[in-house]
């Protein structure tokens, strides 16, 4: 176990370095009165940097509570999430963001890793949240998270380069009609349509299946937790990548993230089929390509299908072991439940709320001039009101996704068929989770 | 009998007092080593084996005897890693260790100027960190952007898709695997190299031996035990390969380059299915605990 203990250890010594901080910030403040004192929150880049924001204005509203928002970093955070709750809660923050991906996981797995937030007052925020939020933060009563993003799916795609080929974006209907137009595109300007991370170098390199999946309602499991990885939803999904890979349409982003960002700066490929807060990421990235970007919903799979789906969404929890839940949750509720905190971190980064009541603020309703003078709060807003489509993660998420991205990555590099590839995945997991497969 | 029993008293009453002293202190100085061992070591070598026998549904862990084991037996992504592992093992090892061995020669050679400089260009890559090592060849071998095909395409050769093919990315984790390796094995050898005999090479020479004679019939069963020792931990250590197709590859693509190391994490870690992972854990340490015992057996009994 060598090279594994190694890493371990490391990953341990962190965590107890963390942990002695936390000690050492909770010491004075516990024996304050009221039981307050200070907290710590575990997020990542953009949202980290928004909530540090937002500190002085809570500790001006709840002064007894100190906060110390650190940014972990994703994916680093998951390991060292996971790492905690398999610990106990041993060292874990008292506020963490968590992934609808890795949500289910934590809360099936670690039964009292998470806070049940409704004796804290979650309650009365229900029907608050964008639709399907509430059942995807909550399990047999329990609530364990308050939603913070509702990310649908959207179509960035740089207009200058289509309108030099001839066509327009808006009027294409379904995914095929995509294809051909990204044919004309590349013959015209020699520009790729989009990109994906072919060998699977990073864990999330299925984005573009698994929204091609959500559009027609479906995903890798059903709500009764079966595998539904060989179903016809599926098979489409990936026919529509393979076709978009065999037409020279897809550009290899190996590397995951920082291939993609250099992608945009490079503007080697015209499209990302990314969800609402990618949005920020673009106009962060290449400031002086204002104007030369759109948005739209992305088309659909079928003629005349769907063209909304939550793609995803992340929540704050507070953890199980924290000493103080109750200022854990008033900072959880005050960053998530105040429309003006949700705008501010709109307008900081572009991060998309679920609290709807945030969406009366005129921001959501201007005209963007990045986005060449599209009000895209309203775009990604139609999609809110539209039915959600409850996407079911369950606790094997993880498992399943590596067989589809190893599926995908057959289909990519060695022109794999489709159907058999996820004939094979399907079967993979079933064997390795004991769940049911529905064909 | 009383005076006896007077007199044999005090005498037997200090040593008495006086041996458990001595028998305990040694036992105080092991302690905090004995305790630390049996927390970090023996505490979760038994703990694993204890969970390889629950599966993990959700909130239960239920019991469930050998059942891990039967779905390793017919896991394909097991068979998978286990090939993976096989092919490094037969084919980088005994290519690194003959560099090795080649290199401990160079080394010594009393020919040599900055003879310590350059071992410790050769050793250093064995202390670089896990993050430092990954980065390097991310960068090094990025297919539109690194080093290594900016060097090629000056050769006019095409870039190669290291990372992103199935046989490539084979190839790339060995090269690290022999980068970051190498260095530490040859040392081993240099220390042998400079505890043999300089008489048995006079010797070789008075009878008209040549450099290569040399090496074959001196250097090379000089070696034998540390080659042995060498090829034992290379083993140990490939078949618990877990950095470098963790930072490199991420076992892809396809599971190409995917360890059993790798799957024990990813089973582990991200799947937070520790019953299945300590399974695959116990199923490693019985394959390198064979493997062990046949190497010793094949060369020890030589030596």
């Amino acid at each position: 176990m060598a090279h594994l203990d190694r890493r371990r250890f490391l990953q341990l010594g962190a965590l107890a370095a963390a942990g002695g901080a936390l000690s050492a910030c909770g010491g004075g403040g516990s024996g304050a009165a009221g039981g307050t004192g200070k907290i710590t929150v575990w997020s990542w880049q953009g949202p980290a940097a928004m909530m540090k924001q937002l500190v002085p204005a809570f500790e001006k509203a709840f002064p007894a509570i100190k906060v110390d928002v650190q940014d972990i970093g994703n994916p680093a955070i998951w390991d060292k999430i996971t790492a905690g709750l398999a610990a106990g809660g041993q060292g874990l923050a008292d506020v963490l963001h968590i992934g609808v991906d890795y949500l289910p996981a934590y809360v099936e797995k670690f039964p009292d890793g998470l806070a049940d937030l409704v004796p804290l007052g979650a309650g009365k925020h229900k029907t608050a949240f964008a639709q399907g939020m509430w059942e995807t933060v909550s399990r047999d009563g329990k609530v364990y998270a308050l939603p913070w993003e509702a990310n649908s799916a959207g179509f960035y795609y740089r207009a200058d380069l289509f309108e030099k080929a001839g066509v327009d974006v808006e009027t294409l209907q379904t995914w095929d009609e995509v294809i051909e137009a990204g044919i004309k595109l590349k013959e015209k300007t020699g520009v790729q349509l989009l990109g994906i991370d072919k060998p699977a170098s990073q864990a999330d390199s299925a984005n573009l299946f698994q929204m091609l999946l959500q559009l027609q309602d479906s995903f890798y499991f059903d709500m009764q937790g079966n595998v539904t990885l060989d179903t016809p939803q599926a098979v489409t999904a990936l026919t529509i990548i393979k076709k978009l890979n065999d037409a020279g349409l897809v550009a290899d982003m190996a590397g995951g993230w920082n291939t993609m960002i250099s992608s945009i700066k490079k503007g080697s490929v015209a499209v990302q089929a990314m969800p609402t807060w990618f949005g920020g990421i673009i106009e962060e990235t290449v400031p002086a390509e204002q104007g030369k970007w759109k948005v739209r919903l992305p088309p659909a799979v079928v003629p005349g299908g769907k063209v909304s789906a939550t793609v995803n969404s992340t929540h704050l929890a507070v953890a199980g072991t924290s000493e103080d839940k109750a200022a854990a949750y008033a900072f959880a509720e005050f960053v998530l439940t105040r429309p003006e905190n949700q705008v501010a971190i709109y307008k900081g980064k572009g991060i998309a709320p679920a609290l709807m009541k945030a969406y009366d603020d005129p921001v959501f309703h201007e005209a963007s001039e990045f986005f060449s003078g599209q009000k895209k709060g309203e775009v990604f807003l139609d999609a809110l009101k539209q039915p959600s489509y409850v996407t079911n993660y369950s606790a094997d998420y993880p498992r399943a996704l590596k067989a589809v991205t190893d599926a995908q990555s057959k289909v990519l590099l060695k022109g794999a068929d489709p159907a058999t590839v996820l004939k094979e995945a399907a079967d993979l997991v079933g064997q390795q989770t004991g769940r049911k497969v529905l064909r | 009998m009383t005076a006896l029993a007077s007199r044999a008293a005090p005498a037997k009453a200090t040593r008495v007092r006086r041996l458990p002293a001595m028998k305990v202190a040694p036992y105080l100085w092991v302690l905090p080593a004995v305790a630390l061992f049996a927390i970090f070591k023996i505490y979760p070598i038994v703990w694993s084996f204890w969970l390889s026998l629950f599966r993990t549904d959700g909130a239960l862990q239920t019991f469930a005897g050998a059942a891990n084991y039967q779905r390793l037996v017919a896991d394909p992504l097991f068979w998978t890693a286990l090939r993976n592992t096989g092919v490094i093992l037969v084919v980088q090892v005994p290519l690194m260790l003959a560099v090795a061995v080649a290199l401990a020669v160079a080394l010594n050679s009393p020919l040599l100027r900055f003879r310590g400089f350059i071992r410790l260009g050769f050793f250093l890559p064995m202390i670089t960190g896990l993050v430092a090592y990954g980065l390097l060849f991310a960068v090094l071998l990025n297919p539109q952007s690194g080093l290594v095909n900016w060097v090629l395409g000056l050769a006019g050769i095409p870039p190669v898709p290291w990372l992103t093919d199935t046989l490539w990315a084979r190839i790339a984790l060995g090269l690290a695997l022999t980068w970051h390796y190498t260095g530490y094995n040859a040392v081993i050898f240099l220390s042998r190299l400079q505890a043999l005999p300089k008489d048995l090479y006079d010797a070789a020479a008075v009878d008209g031996a040549g450099g290569w004679h040399r090496f074959r019939h001196v250097t090379v069963p000089g070696l034998r035990p540390v080659i042995l020792l060498t090829l034992v931990m290379s083993t140990i250590g490939t078949l618990q390969l877990f950095d470098e197709p963790y930072v490199l590859t991420n076992g892809g693509p396809d599971n190409s380059t995917l360890t059993v190391g790798l799957y024990l994490y990813n089973n582990g870690f991200r799947y937070l299915d520790f019953g299945y992972a300590s399974a695959i854990a116990y199923a490693l340490a019985v394959i390198i605990g064979i493997l062990g015992i046949v190497q010793f057996r094949v060369l020890g009994e030589r030596t």
